[in-house]
């Protein structure tokens, strides 16, 4: 790897945890799509503040598209507050009018801005360590990074001062007003953070595909742990792998980064998806498989009970008569008996003939009397 | 200056809120009594639950004002706890019971300050007066409704207020919870805090509480529960289809109210989540 390979790749895993970090509230807000909406709304700050500064680098595009997304949130919940459409409708309204009066400001001065759609949805972080900060003749690494450290400095600085203050806010917003923390207050300045990462994010990775980084790996995180302290890291930690990952496999199969960057935290996620040891599907379908067998085993138990010392013993106390008799496959009906015999609850009488044990009859009557 | 009669808790003046021009209240006038158990009583839509939220100041007024012992609202804020229906929350946030129960001592910390040992040494002993200490470090995901509503009364009760509102805190409780409830609701008379609570069970009524308010969007009565918990004045404030005296205990009253009534109590606690 070159110095170069280095520099984009660290840019990535500081893009990635940067977006996750605010995208955890944005789960637990449940307002995941406003990122969406945020990260296409703020070009139209950017277009209008390049057409001032002239300077794709200046801060004050920044701030600029901070403002447009903050402007794009009040907008919703303005046209909401009509009620004569609902919030998801609102969203849907707001955002692509700002981002299309930004595609026209865009394509309409084409010749003299040098921002094209396609680097504006899907970014391009490989040219990032071309643009260099340079003081004093020194040069200190690509402007974005220091851009986006920045902006993690600032998410960091948000998120764990005031942890306690947008955790009562966002669980119980009204205890959080009786006690003087405006929530309204807090959701805008959260807002506003969201917006400023979108914007920071967005050289890198484009408008779309932040959104990839921003929701998947607090998503992921959620399905590992239920403590909120926990959750932050988590989403920092498998939104930098994920980052990592993505990166490589652009090398290796020479695609876009940014692509492979929100690929790669799509299938981590679908990897946590399938896998997380308590919420995971894996362990609910291995949950529900469990439990399954054991109401098999004890209606087993309880079919043999009823039928000990009975006239058709012989001929209902069978292996090979409980598929017809109870409506199970051959399959699972062996396998029910070989976990009742495993744990001690039935015996087998002369190949196919099968007998209670005492603590098998215990049980099947223990059952039956709950 | 002459003796007059002491200050009341809560003093709500001319009080109108409405919804896109339609009234919710209608110039509601209201003393709470300080160092009593207030019920506020009503049919369905009567406006409880906005009359609690406008005296909290989470709801505009479109006119009238409150006053807290004597005071604007913002100047008392620490005097106030609120316990709001437990519904209106996301019980699937990721967080212990614990720490729910520390939100109630953010109020005192204000803004930036976290909470410390003593924070969690209250809430520990606020969650035992609800009989909960043994899930200090369970998540809330895993509570049923009779839990919730003693994780948000312990919750109240760390907030070391003189006045606390309550929002249906008797709604789909267990009878041990209900039980936790009337326990905790007598602690804090005898402390000589006031409580406020929107209550559905109407037979209940004189056995928990003193003076009770009785309101459909204007506010019929309200004084101490002898007085004004009358056959005559529910009639008014539920329109004439009273579901406590449905029950036979009262002459008169049509019987079809019973089976679907609000006053149908204690009613079968729904479980929410896993119980222990």
């Amino acid at each position: 790897m070159t110095s170069q390979d280095w520099e984009v790749l660290v840019l990535a895993v500081v893009v990635a945890v940067t977006c996750a970090l605010p995208g955890v509230y944005l789960v637990l807000r449940r307002m995941a799509l406003l990122s969406d909406a945020i990260s296409h709304s703020i070009l139209l700050g950017i277009v209008l503040a390049f057409f001032w500064v002239r300077d794709l680098n200046s801060p004050v595009l920044v701030l600029a598209a901070g403002a447009t997304g903050v402007l794009m949130v009040a907008m919703v919940e303005a046209l909401h507050r009509t009620r004569l459409v609902k919030e998801d409708a609102a969203i849907a309204l707001v955002f692509p009018a700002l981002f299309s009066l930004a595609v026209l400001l865009i394509s309409r001065h084409a010749g003299d801005v040098h921002l094209d759609v396609d680097a504006v949805l899907l970014g391009e972080i490989a040219f990032a360590p071309f643009r260099r900060w340079v003081v004093g003749g020194i040069d200190l690494g690509p402007r974005a990074l220091w851009m986006m450290l920045g902006i993690l400095a600032a998410n960091l600085l948000f998120l764990l001062s005031l942890h306690k203050e947008m955790k009562v806010a966002t669980f119980d917003a009204g205890l959080a007003a009786a006690m003087g923390f405006s929530p309204v207050l807090l959701h805008y300045a959260f807002m506003s953070l969201v917006s400023v990462t979108a914007v920071g994010a967005f050289d890198a990775v484009g408008s779309i595909l932040v959104v990839a980084l921003m929701i998947a790996p607090p998503a992921a995180a959620r399905l590992l742990t239920d403590r909120l302290g926990l959750l932050l890291p988590l989403a920092a930690g498998i939104a930098a792998g994920s980052a990592a990952l993505g990166f490589f496999g652009a090398i290796l199969l020479d695609a876009s980064i940014a692509g492979s960057m929100a690929s790669a935290a799509g299938l981590v996620f679908a990897g946590v998806l399938l896998g997380a040891p308590e919420r995971g599907i894996v362990a609910e379908v291995r949950r529900r498989r469990e439990q399954r067998l054991e109401f098999a085993v004890r209606m087993l138990l309880i079919h043999l009970l009823n039928h000990e010392g009975g006239p058709r013993e012989a001929e209902e106390n069978r292996a090979d008569h409980l598929a017809g008799h109870l409506r199970w496959s051959r399959d699972f009906a062996r396998r029910v008996v070989r976990r009742a015999v495993r744990e001690g609850q039935l015996e087998r009488r002369g190949g196919e003939g099968l007998a209670l044990t005492p603590l098998g009859r215990e049980v099947a009557r223990h059952v039956m009397t709950r | 200056m002459t003796q007059g009669p002491p200050e009341p808790a809560i003093e709500v003046n001319d009080l109108t809120v409405a919804y896109r021009e339609q009234p919710v209240l209608w110039d509601v006038d209201l003393r709470i009594r300080a160092g009593a158990l207030t019920a506020i009583v009503g049919p369905n839509g009567a406006g409880k639950t906005t009359l609690v939220r406008a005296i909290l100041g989470l709801v505009a007024p479109a006119a009238g004002q409150v006053r807290i012992l004597g005071q604007p609202l913002a100047r008392v804020r620490g005097e106030v706890a609120y316990v709001p229906q437990r519904g209106t929350v996301d019980w699937d946030f990721p967080t212990s019971v614990l720490d729910v129960v520390l939100m109630g001592t953010y109020g005192r910390l204000g803004w930036f300050r976290r909470p410390g040992r003593r924070e969690r040494e209250d809430a520990r002993s606020a969650l035992e007066k609800v009989d909960m200490e043994a899930f200090a470090d369970r998540q809330i995901r895993q509570l049923s409704g009779g839990q919730q509503q003693r994780v948000f009364l312990a919750r109240a009760l760390v907030q070391d207020a003189r006045i606390h509102l309550m929002d249906e805190p008797f709604q789909g409780v267990d009878a041990r919870t209900e039980r936790a409830i009337v326990d905790v609701l007598s602690e804090l008379r005898s402390r000589g805090d006031t409580v406020v609570a929107v209550h559905h069970a109407l037979q209940t009524v004189p056995e928990y509480f003193d003076d009770v308010v009785l309101l459909n969007v204007r506010r019929v009565a309200s004084g101490p529960v002898p007085e004004v918990f009358t056959e005559e004045n529910l009639r008014v404030t539920y329109g004439g289809r009273v579901p406590f005296l449905a029950r036979g205990e009262g002459p008169g009253a049509p019987a079809s109210e019973s089976a679907s009534g609000p006053a149908l109590d204690p009613r079968p606690d729904p479980p929410t989540g896993a119980r222990e």
